[in-house]
């Protein structure tokens, strides 16, 4: 593994849980069950040892008591004993006492009660004593033999009374009794030993009524009201059973104690055995503490292999995260430097280069679309936008030819309305020349004013003529022709006024033409007419006609002219555009409406003193056959 | 005998201006202020020529020259127009039996003497 990432992501984390989750719930929960099993079967195991304890001393107590019982006994039953006399009896009594510091008196009583041997340890009293009302004897002489009989010898040894029927052999009958105080300080000594305080264990032995025989702490035996708490004492007295224990809060210290007793066979006593809880249970509390040290170690182990663990899943994952991140960036060529490992994670690594290789193809080619779309959207919008204007163009134009059309329409209604009065007043003028002529003496002044009136009908007739023929929209009636014989006809049928000069040179080409001759003629007429206008004195029109372009006819009308300015030039093939003091102004429109009505075009050029050529190209016809002789009409 | 003409036009000005100077040009003007009045008048006084309006109120000149050829062939047809004559209706005007189109205003002079040739040409 190289260097971890600075930043863990949810993903570690979550990982890190989940490995403790996975490893430590189940063991915590299996660790909690086991040991609380454990516990609880230890700490009866504990109880029950302790119980044992108790009835084993309580057996030990037993074969004590019954061990120095069996010494009177023993004595009692000699077969000599009860014929003995009384010396012999005494000395085999000392004899006893001597053998056993635990006696402390002995006493031979006859069947009657009356004593008969009285030997004491600390007591020297030789006054014979009268058992015959001592319950105690009472009892022995029913029973056999008796244990009892409890008391704090001389206010400070527990001490016991017990006695046994002196029997005759022969007869079996009773003949006395052996009475013995014995000392149960012994006992005490039994149990200190049994118990060292280093066990942190308190015995003692009690009878049914609470009475302290004996206390593995022996200062307690002396004290004259020496006794159990009341609570121990409380629940051992109430208890039937032979033997049994458990836990007991002590009222007096608080203290929490494992307790356990045992009854004494035949005796009525219990023993009774207390050890501290914390002392008891130093076992299954010290399994519990290497229960919890053991899954301290399991969770810092697991937590370290859920780190390396996670670790080594995400930081790939992390890597990858980076690498997506420079990839959303647009850095196509950050590659992680890591050595994937062969699995999943490894595949979907290089899934991801694989990708982030195909997103940089895909990439350049969106980017190289949109380049291009850009540029198409350039393009089309230059198209649009000349085509736009192209439409513009059109439209204006549109509505300049219906314009045109509109005057044209209006000035073809008022010239043919107009030809009626000019007709009359023709008519009149006519008849009053005849019939001043006729008359005697005709005045030469009216002759000349019939004259201006008729020049003035020919004139607005002539307006009329160009109105009419600028809005007149016939149909084209065009026939295949020779240019050159065209332009001759017209030409010598024109009237040219003496001091102009028509000169003429034609293509010798002679190409066809497909042109409507009457249109043309007008437009030509026009042109022909204009250039001898301007030439009021002298001057040359120049009638010309060539090939050029390949395709074209150009035929030019030249004048030796004033010429025209620039800015005349420009509006000079405008319907209505004059600069003569009468004028339609529609001659040269119509110049240029003929050329258009031939898919031609009209041009022209003007040097300021020198003169002006207007050139109108139309079409060659192309493989026409030669036109047909006009029909005579 | 002076030959007869027939002006048929519902201008006054201009038809009786026009009766009057061919009258003056030697011939016999009859007029006619409409069609119907016009085609009883040939009908009726048979003249020489006939020169009429191609539009008139009630009828369209084309119409006029089909009813009087009907009648008779014998009479030189005139046909007056205000405006161009586009070439079908030239065409169309000159099969149903127009012998000659004028467009107004007209030279007096140019048309009498068309008129007497036409006249010359029919023999009369």
């Amino acid at each position: 593994m190289t260097e971890a990432p600075k930043k863990r992501g949810r993903l570690f984390y979550k990982l890190l849980l989940i490995f403790l989750i996975v490893s430590l719930v189940p063991l915590g929960i299996v660790g909690y069950y086991l040991v609380n099993l454990s516990q609880l079967t230890l700490n009866r195991a504990i109880s029950r040892d302790q119980e044992a304890l108790a009835v084993g001393f309580a057996d030990t107590v037993s074969s004590y008591i019954i061990n120095f019982r069996n010494v009177l006994s023993d004595a009692a039953h000699m077969p000599d004993f009860a014929s003995m006399d009384t010396a012999k009896q005494q000395a085999l009594v000392s004899h006893i006492m001597q053998l056993h510091p635990a006696f402390l008196e002995i006493s031979v009583v006859d069947a009657s009660g009356q004593e008969r041997v009285r030997l004491g340890r600390f007591v020297h009293d030789t006054t014979m004593r009268d058992f015959s009302n001592n319950p105690l004897f009472t009892r022995l002489m029913r029973s056999g033999e008796i244990v009892g009989g409890l008391e704090r010898y001389m206010g400070s040894y527990p001490a016991i009374t017990m006695g046994v029927q002196i029997v005759n052999l022969q007869t079996g009958q009773p003949e006395g009794a052996i009475l013995a105080k014995m000392s149960l300080t012994a006992l005490s000594s039994l149990l200190k030993t049994g118990f060292p305080e280093t066990t942190h264990t308190q015995a003692a032995v009690i009878d049914s009524d609470g009475f302290l025989i004996a206390d593995s702490d022996e200062k307690e035996i002396y004290k004259p009201d020496a006794k159990l708490p009341d609570d121990v004492l409380r629940v051992l007295l109430q208890n039937d059973a032979k033997s049994g224990g458990g836990e007991l809060v002590l009222q007096s210290t608080g203290e929490r104690v494992l307790g356990a007793f045992a009854e004494v066979a035949d005796l009525g006593w219990v023993v009774y055995i207390q050890r501290s809880i914390s002392v008891a249970y130093q076992a299954s509390d010290d399994m519990l503490k290497r229960t919890w040290r053991m899954m301290l170690i399991v969770t810092v182990f697991v937590l370290f292999l859920g780190y390396a663990v996670s670790l080594v899943i995400t930081q790939p994952i992390q890597a990858l995260r980076e690498a997506a991140i420079k990839l959303g960036e647009g850095d196509f060529d950050y590659f992680p430097d890591l050595s994937m490992p062969n699995d999943e994670i490894g595949e979907l690594a290089h899934t991801f280069m694989q990708m982030s290789e195909s997103l940089k193809v895909k990439t350049a080619e969106i980017m190289t679309a949109k380049d291009e779309l850009e540029r198409l959207n350039r393009s089309l919008e230059n198209r649009v936008e000349a085509r736009t204007r192209e439409l513009r163009s059109a439209q204006d134009e549109l509505i300049k030819k219906e314009r045109l059309a509109a005057i044209g329409q209006m000035a073809s209604v008022v010239g043919h309305e107009i030809r009626n009065p000019l007709a009359v007043i023709n008519n009149s003028v006519y008849y009053i020349k005849t019939k001043a002529a006729a008359g005697q003496n005709p005045d030469p002044k009216v002759a000349k004013h019939i004259s201006i009136i008729e020049s003035e009908i020919r004139q607005a007739n002539g307006i009329i003529d160009e109105i009419l023929g600028f809005a007149r929209t016939r149909e084209l009636n065009p026939k295949v022709m020779h240019i050159n014989s065209y332009l001759e006809d017209l030409t010598m049928s024109f009237p040219v006024p003496p001091h102009i000069e028509l000169v003429k040179s034609f293509a010798p080409e002679n190409p066809y033409v497909n042109i409507d001759p009457d249109e043309m003629a007008q437009a030509l007429r026009n042109l022909i007419k204009n250039g001898i206008e301007v030439m009021p004195e002298h001057g040359k029109v120049f009638v010309r006609s060539e090939v050029v372009e390949g395709n074209m006819v150009r035929i030019d009308v030249e004048d030796t002219g004033p010429g025209m300015p620039k800015e005349t030039l420009e509006k000079i093939f405008a319907p209505f555009f004059t600069t003569k003091a009468r004028g339609t102004g529609l001659g040269l429109a119509v110049v240029k409406k003929v050329a258009d009505r031939h898919k031609g075009r009209v041009e022209v050029s003007s040097v300021v003193g020198k003169g002006t050529c207007f050139k109108i190209f139309i079409p060659v016809a192309q493989g026409a056959p030669p036109p047909p002789p006009p029909p005579a009409r | 005998m002076a030959h007869k003409i027939l002006v048929i036009d519902d201008d006054t000005h201009l038809r009786e201006s026009l009766a009057e100077v061919l009258d003056m040009e030697g011939f016999e003007t009859l007029e006619a202020g409409n069609a119907k009045s016009g085609i009883a008048s040939a009908k009726k006084q048979n003249p020489d020529v006939v020169i009429m309006d191609i539009q008139l109120p009630d009828s369209s000149g084309f119409q006029i020259c089909q009813e009087l050829r009907k009648h008779s062939r014998d009479f030189i047809l005139i046909m007056m127009t205000g405006r161009f004559l586009s070439a079908e209706e030239k065409t169309q005007g000159l099969s149903l039996g127009a012998d000659e189109y004028i467009t107004k205003p007209f030279d007096i002079r140019e048309l009498s003497i068309r008129i007497r040739q036409l006249l010359g040409r029919k023999g009369k």
